[in-house]
């Protein structure tokens, strides 16, 4: 058969069962034979958001998203797309074109060498220049992407390769890869710092997203007596209605969980990295603590922080087998109270009944109205990060956000590909207007294609991450940060044919949520905010916890 | 001087990608040989840097590399110099350890050299 029939074939039997792609030249043979095949094909109105979309859909799904693109633009389009996934190690398969392997090199029409570029943002790549190594390589992708740390791989099939033939038995090819490497020998001494522990707490990571070990987390957490902090990867992998669970960590979260994370002495870090967004200075953080670092990447074990014990192996599997280790239960009842105290003393009211609308009441109503298995996504910025704070993650909720690359316009095509995935939930993207206004043109995808999304719209009119940074750490002194003259965004989603609702009283936000939810087409929900609102507690860059940046919080500290 | 030595596929891109590890990590390489060895389709690559910090910060990063089969440090032992020299007298090859060759240059005082660290 033709290598294009061979590469439908093989994305058949790896189960695919939607493809997000745009056509080009070079990929007219591919899509001639998609025309016969029952994969559901999405045409995003942008490459980029085509990857975003495989994206969310990956992330919900928890099976690898396909993403194509054609040579050369189509393929650079793709690049920020493909390194967002790279950098929350998501699974995607980003297949793009590319000109014939006769002129390849020559600067031809369309070519870019998008097997450099996409080099460094992957998990692994491939170019394919012998028609016999095609189903090796596309069957080879699939286990890359899906084995140990997930991450995307990218396949580059020039055009005469999808016109030659590839054999039967080329098709029967196997593939193995190589497992990861688990090393638990530290696994006893693991144990036993945790049994001696006065005051354990539990660090969770996008790993454990992935690794779906969240109930055996909060499982080993009671055991332990441990407070469980999160990292924004994290949220919506254990419940935040538990009362050990004190949710989000870091720069923009919750300090009553960067408190725990400084002020233990033992800290299980299960499925992190690390991120400078979660330790801030790095030379301070946890310098008294023994650090047990498990994580499915040895690279990641000592990257950023010198642990005591390094457990490399999958979450699930680690944290069942220090379940299964652990002898002594120590009673902690000092630690335990303390932890229910600080989850007490961390429940403002954020319910703000003012006008203009304050962003944290969208986030309260959204929290309150929306059902226990709603799919929040995020965009970027300071809406990602009221999202983060304030939006409460239990049940069966899933919080999807770009938490390594901050890709803004991640949020509103992730949504889209999350609907795919699970489309009796709704699923709601929180958006800023800078991210929205980047990828707008994806309601025309969603109305083509019967995906209704709501999008929460925090409308104030600026980029008001750099704003407040500006704010605070340059005097004030604005600069291309103010959007001026934005679109009227109900009539920008009205001329897609979505439908749209403009909220300004904090009194009408509750009602036009509930309608949001029920609606059937997609619907823009612009929440016209106030733009003076900074997203506040927060540890500016470079300093440790205590020095956080109070705003409303009126949080007392820790004390020791 | 830290010595890495790595077994790879016999592949287009293979080089490429394991140079962006070290670019990636800001490391300059000092030397770096690569060429077939004793197996069908596979690479030896050896490559020397400045310290064991360095070596150590990148070689979980290398073996992390679908294409790299093995990675190791070299011990110092083991560690051979090779050079091309050329001077008035001619063309000169020197071998021997990496102290040798040095100070083989440094006596000799060439017009145009290579050196570069290699290990088996």
């Amino acid at each position: 058969m033709k290598g294009a029939r061979a590469v439908v074939e093989l994305l058949e039997k790896q189960k695919v069962d939607v493809l997000f792609g745009i056509p080009g030249g070079v990929l007219l043979p591919l899509y001639d034979q998609l025309v016969d095949s029952e994969m559901r094909h999405i045409l995003p109105r942008h490459e980029q958001c085509g990857a975003h979309m495989a994206d969310g859909y990956a992330r919900v799904s928890k099976r690898p998203g396909v993403c194509i693109a054609t040579s050369g633009p189509g393929a650079t389009n793709l690049v920020t797309g493909v390194a967002t996934a790279f950098m929350d190690s998501s699974p995607l398969i980003a297949i793009t074109g590319q000109v014939a392997t006769g002129v390849l090199g020559n600067d031809a029409f369309q070519e870019a060498d998008s097997f450099s570029l996409m080099m460094p943002i992957t998990k692994h790549n491939f170019r394919v220049t012998d028609p016999k190594t095609l189903p090796e390589i596309m069957k080879r992708s699939f286990l890359i992407a899906t084995t140990g740390r997930y991450g995307p791989v990218h396949i580059d099939i020039p055009i005469d390769i999808l016109q030659l033939d590839v054999s039967d038995e080329d098709m029967k090819k196997q593939v193995r890869v190589p497992k990861p490497r688990r090393n638990l020998a530290g696994l006893l001494d693991a144990i036993k710092l945790l049994e001696q522990a006065e005051r354990p707490t539990i660090l969770v990571g996008g790993g454990v997203t992935w690794s779906r070990a969240g109930p055996e987390i909060t499982r080993l957490a009671e055991m332990l007596t441990a407070p469980i902090v999160t990292t924004l990867m994290a949220k919506g992998s254990v419940p935040e209605d538990h009362p050990l669970v004190l949710g989000v960590c870091g720069m923009h979260g919750r300090q009553v969980a960067n408190y725990a994370l400084n002020n233990c002495d033992v800290l299980l870090a299960i499925g992190t990295r690390f991120s400078d967004r979660v330790t801030g200075k790095l030379s301070e953080f946890g310098v008294q603590t023994k650090v047990v670092h498990v994580d499915i990447d040895s690279s990641e074990i000592g990257k950023n922080v010198k642990g005591r014990v390094g457990l490399v192996g999958d979450a699930w599997t680690v944290v069942n087998a220090l379940i299964a280790g652990l002898q002594q239960r120590k009673k902690r009842a000092n630690w335990k109270s303390r932890i229910l105290e600080l989850n007490k003393e961390c429940t403002c009211d954020y319910d703000l009944k003012s006008d203009p609308i304050k962003p944290q009441k969208v986030v309260h109503e959204m929290s309150k109205h929306l059902p226990d298995d709603a799919i929040i996504t995020t965009e970027v910025g300071q809406n990602q990060m009221w999202a983060a704070h304030f939006f409460k993650c239990y049940g069966k909720r899933m919080f999807i956000t770009s938490g390594g690359l901050g890709t803004m316009g991640f949020g509103f095509p992730a949504a889209l590909g999350a609907k795919i995935a699970r489309p009796e939930c709704v699923v709601a993207d929180i958006a800023g207007d800078g991210s929205l206004q980047m990828v707008s043109q994806e309601f025309a995808t969603a109305m083509e294609n019967d995906i209704p999304v709501m999008i929460c719209l925090l409308n104030n009119g600026w980029l008001g991450m750099v704003k407040q940074w500006q704010k605070l750490f340059y005097d004030s002194r604005y600069h291309a940060t103010n959007l001026g003259k934005s679109p009227d965004f109900v009539k920008l989603a009205e001329a897609y044919g979505a439908e749209a609702i403009r909220v300004e009283k904090h009194s009408e936000v509750a009602d036009a949520i509930k309608s949001g939810m029920k609606s059937d087409l997609p619907i823009l929900l612009d929440f016209i905010i106030d733009p003076e609102e900074d997203v506040l507690p927060m540890t500016p860059p470079g300093k440790s916890a205590s020095e956080w940046i109070k705003g409303r919080c009126q949080w007392k500290g820790g004390g020791k | 001087m830290e010595v890495i030595m790595m077994l790879t596929y016999d592949q287009p891109g293979v080089m490429q990608r394991v140079m962006a590890e070290f670019t990636r990590k800001k490391i300059n390489v000092d030397t770096i040989v690569v060429g077939p060895c004793e197996m069908p389709e596979r690479s030896r690559i050896v490559i020397s840097l400045r310290d064991r910090d360095t070596a150590l910060g990148v070689i979980e990063h290398l073996r992390a590399l679908q294409e790299v089969i093995e990675a190791d440090i070299v011990d110092h032992r083991r560690h051979e110099a090779y050079a091309i020299t050329l001077s008035k007298g001619g063309v000169c090859r020197v071998t021997g350890t990496v102290e040798e060759v040095e100070s083989v240059i440094k006596k000799s005082q060439p017009d145009k050299y290579i050196e570069v660290v290699n290990a088996i």
